[in-house]
């Protein structure tokens, strides 16, 4: 065995027990004496509780609701607020929200009980959309306004004196969907008691805000429970903190059973009651001289957050930081609004609120060019932030921005300029492009101030492991991590172990979320590793080490001024398309993308990313549309909610380049994120190239296509 | 009238002798422990399920187990040690096809009801036959170019 | 859950089991299974009695008969349609572009007819082409047209002893031919909107003209009225006819949902297909 280096080829150390079907995932898993248990949730969207009738239960079968939280507990999941309950009482807010959890031992029997629970409400008018909150819409659901949360950051001039000065304003709202994670495998945990303490067996991002969540349901601290991270099918943000909303009525439940408990959601479960991403509307005002130079940006930022606060002002808070893209605008104004409706509340998903903005800004940006007859891509790199560049934040990036070579890459492999100016707008041809970038980590230091992140080595004999809190869900982080490690400790990976993470057993190293773990906690494994290195014959140790933050980069979290992100990952893509004129048809006749992602930790796994957070990014502009009607979703099935297939999208190119990020191990910053952000944006760019029509709303299926064309005409 | 059902399941004789409308996939994971047979929508929609029925491909969780009467059933576990199924799982390995895994066993039941098919597959072809499997995380470009590599690794083996 | 399901071995078992039960025939499960899908570990439960024909040999194969009909017996799945070369070309491309590949193995045109769904994917080509349903009971047997025995959404004239045996297709050359079915995505995907369309033309002359919608109205829609105006005619004078011709069409059909986006492309792909009827270099499949 040689050492691994982080240039080598190597293979996914779980792909093999996976594609041999041994990996075990919570559904998989059984308990001697486990029962099951089922959510009964709500039917409406906003209403108070008039009485809920419960059959008479056979025995071993329990329903368990707000009122079997001990005295000494809260009835509320502790994500980032308190506000979202365990389980509705009194009242509720949305359709789906969690009433009680009915658990025994045969599904059949639990199905049969389920349909006889009768709630009855008196129902009140719920405010569905953004526009229905703004006008309070059935009254206010959040404060008096239903702003849950709102940011504001301004850069330059005022805006009055810019407009002042403006030869043309351009003024646009521009809107994105819902769009649902559809992780293959459904949200699912299992309760037990171990030894004395409650054990979750559970398929999440995040075990220790699974710990954090729940105790106080119980009046426990967050150490008196116990979370162990199974194999995880797919995560994207939806199992960031929604996996608190399974545990909590499981503690509740299992406090009171004694038994092991298992919920797995079934799909429509999944489809229709859980988190979302926050359907967003943008308004940009754009100044502009009489050449079509961009003197300032007026831009009001509305995501719909749903009826509870969850992750909201942070979501929004990054949509904020990213609403000007990738791009130096002398002067902007940009104010964030979360407002509150009576839907499922929305929540993390790949992006983390920056798609939404960046999605409106590229297409902003693409329509003023075409206004004043400039190609997309020309006008757009004109104002590329460089180093040292001022940003919304009143800060600086810190590192080199390479967009101008990614274009090239990529305007080189797809012939875009010869295409662009060839294909007619109108014709049925397009292509199509975006830039895009991804904040790495937290915001600010907020990896300092609020994570702490701490990661640990153990070596025994020869063999080393990795104990961290972060988690695999796909992403390759357990290969990438052992990979860091290897390399940095000079042995080969197979002697590095790195199990899923038990609370019980590693040190808290912060979320796996925000494209922070390879750049964070990947750095702290560096670190512990290189130390380990060093000490290595002192015989059997460990070494464990918190993050430390780079001096000299200010952040306020008050004001939400300062160097907002150290590191962000960078993209540019290309999107060809060619529209039937029959049919609406869109057929995808190449993708090409460039990603700066500091240096690759492992070229096959981001070979994959990059992959698939371009088909996620290019379902969500093209076919994935979830509805909601009067609080209820639409969509509630893998064959109405829809998401691309094999055939919808041909083979990408993709390119990467080197820019080594100075604070990450091995030079690699964030990367799970970004490549999620831009390929939306161009897409609906060469759509609209080939239509001759504008498109301010995403997704755009055949059906909105008509409605485009219409109003082209 | 058939009063129980008789198939079998890699290679083992399986007899059922309770309600026929019970899901083929609930006997494979519950009571014969064949979890690598993935549950991901329970419509036929995604692909996890995936097994192959007297030699075609079809999904578990649509299928009444009455329907399996005489069959022959092929699932994940009864092809991983066999040279077929290391050809196609080492492949998806080398290749990079496997992220968080869900879908995988169902698209290797995907790749080799395919191969037992075609012993060629253009790209155009293999993404037709894993059309019904759906990945959240691949793009599919990786499983793709896994399947090729599948079946020149393979050679002589899908003859 | 009380209720007891059956697996007849043969079609006198299953036809009686119709009779004295009204046993629900299950024939691959695509349908059946997930409408009344309960959840994982739970079987799917109808409130009555339901008798699993999968495996019924009397209902299983194609043939070509000697009458001039095509005969596809109910038990025959998408895949073996779609690769049968008896089968016209309409119902093999619709066979073969129904949901995903697995689905294609285990779905049965019986099933697909039987459900009456608006979204179906054969019945939309079938009443093309004039196709009709052959039903059985213990005491009985009669044909029908397709057209006629689908009533609307979800409704068929099957009477609750009988079972669909096969499905008969006269056969008949066409000179040009078009199917399109615009799905959610592009495999493995439910119907947003289909049209066939197909025509005889010899010198000049439309002898036959006929088209088919699919998810445009409760139930497959074909326009006698509409078709009329073309039959008999010369194919200069098509511009003439089309614009009554595409409003008589769009009186015809009735989506209850995207009704903008699936009136005006039925018409751009009827227009479509006229066109090439016009063009006497274009003959066969019109893409």
């Amino acid at each position: 065995m040689s050492a691994t280096k982080i240039d080598d080829r190597i293979v996914r150390v779980d792909a093999m027990e996976k594609a041999r079907g041994e990996a075990l995932y919570v559904s998989d898993i059984k308990f001697p004496g486990m029962i099951y248990g089922t959510l009964v949730r709500s039917s409406i969207a906003r209403g108070k509780i008039i009485s809920i009738n419960v059959p008479d239960l056979p025995e071993g079968y329990s329903f368990i609701t707000a009122d079997d939280i001990p005295e000494e507990g809260r009835n509320e999941l502790w994500m980032i607020a308190k506000d979202w309950r365990c389980f509705a009482s009194g009242d509720v807010k949305y359709v789906g929200e969690t009433i009680g959890i009915l658990c025994g031992p045969d599904r059949n029997m639990l199905s049969y009980l389920k349909e006889r629970i009768k709630v009855e409400y008196e129902e009140e008018v719920p405010a569905v959309t953004i526009d229905d909150a703004l006008s309070l819409k059935g009254g206010p659901i959040a404060g008096e306004d239903n702003i849950m949360c709102s940011l504001y950051c301004e850069k330059g001039e005022k805006m009055d004196d810019v407009f002042r000065k403006a030869d043309s304003i351009f003024e646009e709202t521009l809107e994105t969907g819902f769009q649902e994670h559809v992780h293959l495998e459904t949200n699912s945990a299992i309760v037990r008691l171990e030894d004395g303490r409650f054990t979750f067996y559970i398929s999440a991002q995040c075990p220790f805000y699974v710990r954090k969540s729940v105790a106080g349901l119980l009046g426990l601290r967050p150490e008196d429970i116990v979370v162990k991270q199974t194999t995880t099918g797919g995560a994207f943000g939806g199992k960031e903190h929604f996996p608190d909303v399974l545990a909590g009525p499981l503690l509740v439940a299992c406090n009171k059973i004694r038994k092991p408990i298992k919920l797995v959601f079934e799909r429509e479960e999944d489809m229709l009651y859980s988190v979302k991403r926050h359907p967003s509307k943008v308004l940009f005002k754009t100044a502009l001289d009489k050449e079509g130079n961009i003197l300032g940006i007026d831009g009001k930022i509305y995501y719909n957050c749903g009826a509870y606060l969850s992750a909201s002002y942070v979501v929004l808070q990054r949509g904020v930081f990213h609403a000007n893209g990738v791009y130096d605008i002398p002067s902007t104004h940009l104010v964030g609004y979360g407002v509150a409706t009576n839907t499922f509340p929305s929540d993390a998903f790949r992006g983390f609120g920056a798609p939404q903005t960046l999605f409106a800004i590229e297409m902003h940006l693409s329509h003023i060019a075409r206004k004043f007859g400039f190609d997309p891509a020309e006008y757009k790199s004109r104002y590329f932030l460089k180093k040292g560049s001022e940003t919304v934040t009143n800060g600086h990036i810190v590192e080199d921005v390479k967009l101008p070579e990614m274009f090239r890459q990529i305007a080189d492999a797809s012939d875009y300029e010869r295409k662009s100016k060839e294909y007619e707008i109108g014709s049925g041809k397009g292509i199509g492009i975006s830039f895009y970038n991804h904040g790495g980590a937290f915001t600010g230091n907020g990896e300092q101030a609020i994570i702490k992140a701490h990661a640990r080595l153990v070596k025994t004999g020869d063999r080393v492991r990795i104990e961290v809190g972060s988690t695999e869900m796909g992403q390759g982080f357990q290969t990438a991590l052992r990979k860091i490690a290897a390399n940095a400790l000079e042995i080969d990976i197979s002697r590095v172990d790195y199990p899923n993470p038990d609370t019980s057993r590693v040190p808290d190293s912060g979320p796996t979320a925000a494209s922070r773990s390879t750049m964070v906690v990947g750095k702290i494994v560096e670190d512990c590793a290189l130390e380990m290195k060093a000490r290595w014959d002192e015989g059997d140790f460990s070494v464990e080490k918190e993050y430390v933050h780079p001096d000299g980069h200010p952040w306020d979290q008050d004001t939400f001024r300062g160097d907002a992100y150290l590191g962000y990952g960078w993209g540019a893509c290309i999107v060809e398309v060619e529209v039937d004129k029959l049919t609406n048809e869109v057929t995808t006749k190449g993708i090409w993308s460039s990603h700066d992602v500091g240096k690759a930790i492992d070229e096959l796994i981001v070979h994959g990313q990059v992959n698939g957070g371009v088909i996620q990014s290019l379902g969500y502009a093209s076919m994935e549309k979830m509805e909601n009607r009067n609080g209820h979703f639409r969509q509630s099935s893998m064959s109405d909610y829809v998401v691309p297939t094999s055939m919808d999208f041909p083979k990408q190119e993709w390119f990467l380049v080197d820019n080594p990020y100075q604070w990450g191990p091995q030079g690699a910053k964030g990367m799970g994120e970004l490549v999620f952000n831009g390929a939306d944006a161009a897409y609906t760019d060469a759509v609209e190239r080939a239509l001759g029509a504008t498109i301010c709303k995403i997704p755009i299926p055949p059906e909105d296509i008509e409605e485009a064309i219409d109003n082209a005409r | 009238m058939r009063d129980k059902v008789v198939f079998h399941v890699n290679g083992k004789r399986v007899e059922f002798e309770g309600n026929p409308m019970t899901r083929l996939i609930d006997i494979l994971r519950d009571d014969l422990g064949l979890t690598g047979v993935k549950e991901g929508c329970g419509e036929g929609e995604c692909g996890a399920c995936s097994i192959i029925k007297d030699g075609k491909l079809v999904t578990s969780c649509i299928i009444p187990v009455g329907a399996a009467d005489g069959s022959e059933i092929l699932t994940i576990e009864g092809i991983k040690d066999t040279p077929k199924g290391i050809c196609i799982t080492e492949a998806f390995r080398d290749g990079g096809a496997v992220q968080c895994g869900f879908c995988i066993p169902g698209m290797v039941m995907a790749a080799y009801a395919l191969l037992e098919e075609n012993h060629h597959p253009t790209e155009e072809d293999i993404r037709m036959a894993i059309s019904g499997n759906i990945c959240r995380c691949t793009g599919y470009d990786l499983i793709v170019s896994s399947v090729q590599l599948a079946a020149e690794r393979g050679g002589e083996l899908w003859q | 859950m009380a209720v007891r399901n059956y697996i007849p071995e043969t079609l006198e078992e299953a036809l009686t089991l119709r009779m004295n039960e009204h046993a629900v025939p299950l024939a691959g499960g695509s349908d059946i299974m997930v409408q009344h899908r309960k959840g994982m570990g739970i079987a799917p439960d109808l409130d009555k009695p339901v008798m699993i024909i999968s495996n019924l040999q009397e209902l299983k194969g194609i043939s070509r008969r000697d009458d001039g009909y095509i005969e596809i017996r109910a038990l025959e799945t998408p895949a073996s349609i779609a690769a049968s070369e008896l089968v016209p070309w309409h119902v093999r491309q619709a066979a073969s572009r129904m949901g995903a590949i697995a689905l294609r193995n285990v779905a049965t045109i019986g099933g697909n007819i039987g459900n009456a769904s608006p979204k179906g994917d054969l019945p939309q080509p079938l009443i093309l082409l004039d196709a009709e349903v052959v039903l059985v009971s213990l005491t009985s047997e009669r044909r029908m047209l397709l057209d006629q025995f689908i009533l609307g959404s979800k409704k068929t004239a099957l009477a609750d002893d009988e079972i669909i045996k096969s499905v008969l297709i006269p056969e008949k050359e066409f000179t040009h031919l078009f199917y399109r079915k615009i799905g959610t995505r592009r495999a493995n995907a439910i119907s947003k909107l289909s049209l066939s369309a197909a025509a005889v033309v010899r010198d000049g002359i439309i002898e036959d003209f006929r088209a088919s919608s699919g998810a445009a109205g409760p139930k497959v829609i074909r326009s006698r009225e509409a078709e009329s105006l073309l039959t008999k005619r010369q194919i200069s004078e098509i511009p003439e006819i089309a614009d009554d011709f595409i409003a008589a069409w769009d009186r015809a059909i009735s989506p209850h949902a995207m009704p903008v986006y699936r009136r005006n492309t039925t018409s751009r792909m009827l227009l479509h297909f006229l066109e090439a009827l016009q063009d006497e270099e274009r003959s066969g499949i019109i893409e």
